[in-house]
């Protein structure tokens, strides 16, 4: 049954497919509960930018597209911050605007090259020891930012405004979280793409916030669904000979429902009666 | 830490603007430790932005705010001396979060990234707890709380500072009667006690007549400012509601009645 554990391909797989299921898990926390979806989804398109010049400079896709999504993720926050204007408006203005660098670029290419768009729905099979190696080194400085910064980012997530009048720099705790957001978006290119990342991102932390009232809880929820959803779709992808990021969406998805359908927040809170819709 | 016998506020001629818009102008005020400040004024008055002010979340563009000895960049640096009540907003029903770990948020700023609360900081936690009413509530999750048990929650998280100051931006808005009063009564029990030099903002003059020492009366500008005597006059009132005001007293205690009163 585990035949395939022999194979490189398939350990490096299953090693991006856990560190993708941590990174994305815990970062989702943030997205869910402080409405970040459509930043997560902007930056994913933005690394399109960056992946298209790697290929036409003939620079690691993954590099570029680290300085790609950090460089979209300041100018949003920049734009946000002195531009006045709404976050949903600077995402939408600069994901565009990468991913039309991204077109261009793939345009001055001297010749066509098909590995740009294997970007768009990942190869968790394609990763090589170089990707593993800068996935798990971009995996370590997210995780381990979170962890430094855990109580400020759980403050500025439940009230903003309170954090910043308790004396929390919560300008810049809104930048690092970005940050760690467009870092989370380029560890998972390889494994699920471009197209599917927001999958990860969102699936995994919103099942687990049908299942618990507390939120270090939703931490460990959400890693384990974020986790389990990876491997389980890599072993079906292979299994049945289908696209891996599909694979794992897919299972995603489908936890994400049954936990729907089971959630005790659609019960009366045994604690205060309070009856919940969640 | 600031010297519990600093001056803890004082505004020189304070002017702020948002943007192009005058919020306050030229506003000048100074209190003494342990003083309990009323702020009344119509909406729209600058009541807000003088908090935000005192707490260094506006600059102003002339004048000096001058906290617990800091004023300008430093303001900032004493925050967490300050504990802050804001105007009642729901919290957020669905927020994975218990009632006491929202209020033990108020140690944050003092504990950095890894150290555990120490026995005396949680501790705290239950007193502040205790001290609101809200012993019986720790486990509830947060946003299901009623809205006069918000209120209490964000007091409880205020006081978790063990601030030498309490900004309260009013924190009767949008709670029922009951409520209202019980509020008010454990904000004058509270400064009572602890003898926090205390702002408190609010509409209704009534909730603050029994345990007020000044009260500072904006409309952008400083109107008055003085003991109850020299602030709450019937001219002073009736510009404040744009009406006809009497003054009614019932078991020893003032009241401001407002509007027509026929026999």
């Amino acid at each position: 049954m585990l035949d395939f554990l022999h194979y490189g391909f398939m350990q490096r797989a299953l090693l991006s497919s856990v560190i993708v299921g941590t990174t994305c898990s815990c970062i989702g926390v943030f997205v869910v509960l402080r409405g970040m979806a459509f930043a997560g989804s902007g930056l994913a398109h933005a690394a399109f930018g960056g992946v298209a010049l790697g290929f036409l400079l003939a620079v690691n896709p993954l590099f570029a597209a680290v300085l790609f999504c950090l460089g979209t993720a300041g100018l949003i926050q920049a734009a946000t911050r002195r531009a006045q204007l709404r976050m949903d408006a600077a995402i939408g203005i600069f994901f565009a605007f990468a991913m039309a660098l991204g077109v261009l670029f793939i345009g001055l290419m001297k010749r066509y090259d098909a590995r740009v768009y294997g970007y768009l729905f990942g190869n968790v099979l394609g990763v090589t020891p170089g990707n593993l190696v800068m996935m798990a080194v971009l995996a370590l400085v997210v995780i381990g930012t979170i962890l430094l910064f855990y109580r400020p980012l759980k403050f500025l997530t439940f009230d903003e405004d309170m954090a910043e009048a308790s004396g929390l720099p919560t300008v810049a705790l809104a930048a690092l979280l970005l940050g760690l957001l467009a870092l989370t978006v380029v560890v998972s290119l390889k494994t699920v793409g471009i197209i599917l990342v927001e999958a990860l991102l969102v699936t995994p932390a919103a099942t687990a916030y049908q299942l618990t009232h507390k939120y270090g809880m939703m931490f460990v929820l959400s890693w384990i669904v974020g986790v389990l959803s990876c491997v389980t779709g890599l072993v079906v992808s292979y299994v049945l000979g289908i696209p891996s990021g599909a694979a794992i969406v897919i299972v995603a998805t489908l936890l994400f429902a049954l936990a729907a359908l089971l959630s005790p927040k659609r019960r009366k809170c045994k604690v205060c009666g309070h009856e919940s819709s969640a | 830490m600031a010297s519990p016998t600093e001056q803890p506020v004082r505004f020189d001629h304070v002017t702020v603007a948002y943007q192009q818009s005058i919020a306050i102008e030229d506003v000048s005020f100074e209190l003494s430790p342990g003083e309990f400040l009323g702020i009344i004024g119509p909406n729209g008055s600058g009541k807000t932005t003088l908090l935000r002010a005192v707490l260094g979340l506006v600059r102003p563009v002339s004048g000096n705010v001058v906290v617990l000895g800091a004023a300008g960049r430093e303001l900032p640096n004493v925050r967490r001396h300050i504990g802050y009540v804001p105007q009642r907003r729901a919290l957020d029903p669905q927020f994975p979060i218990s009632v006491r770990d929202a209020v033990a948020m108020g140690l944050y700023p003092t504990l950095g990234a890894f150290r555990r609360p120490t026995a005396g900081e949680q501790a705290r936690v239950e007193q502040a707890l205790a001290a609101v009413g809200l012993s019986e509530s720790t486990g509830h999750v947060a946003g299901h709380l009623s809205g006069g048990q918000q209120q209490r929650l964000l007091i409880a998280r205020a006081l978790v500072q063990e601030p030498q100051i309490l900004l309260l931006d009013e924190p009767t808005s949008a709670v029922d009667v009951a409520t209202r009063s019980a509020i008010v009564e454990l904000v004058r029990r509270l400064h009572a006690e602890r003898r926090l030099t205390t702002l408190y903002v609010t509409h209704d003059v009534n909730e603050v007549l029994p345990c007020v020492d000044k009260v500072l009366y904006i409309n952008r500008t400083v109107r008055a400012f003085g003991s109850c005597a020299q602030v709450l006059s019937r001219e002073t009132l009736e510009a404040l509601y744009g009406g006809r005001v009497i003054f009614a007293e019932e078991g020893g205690r003032q009241y401001v009645v407002v509007g027509d009163h026929h026999a």
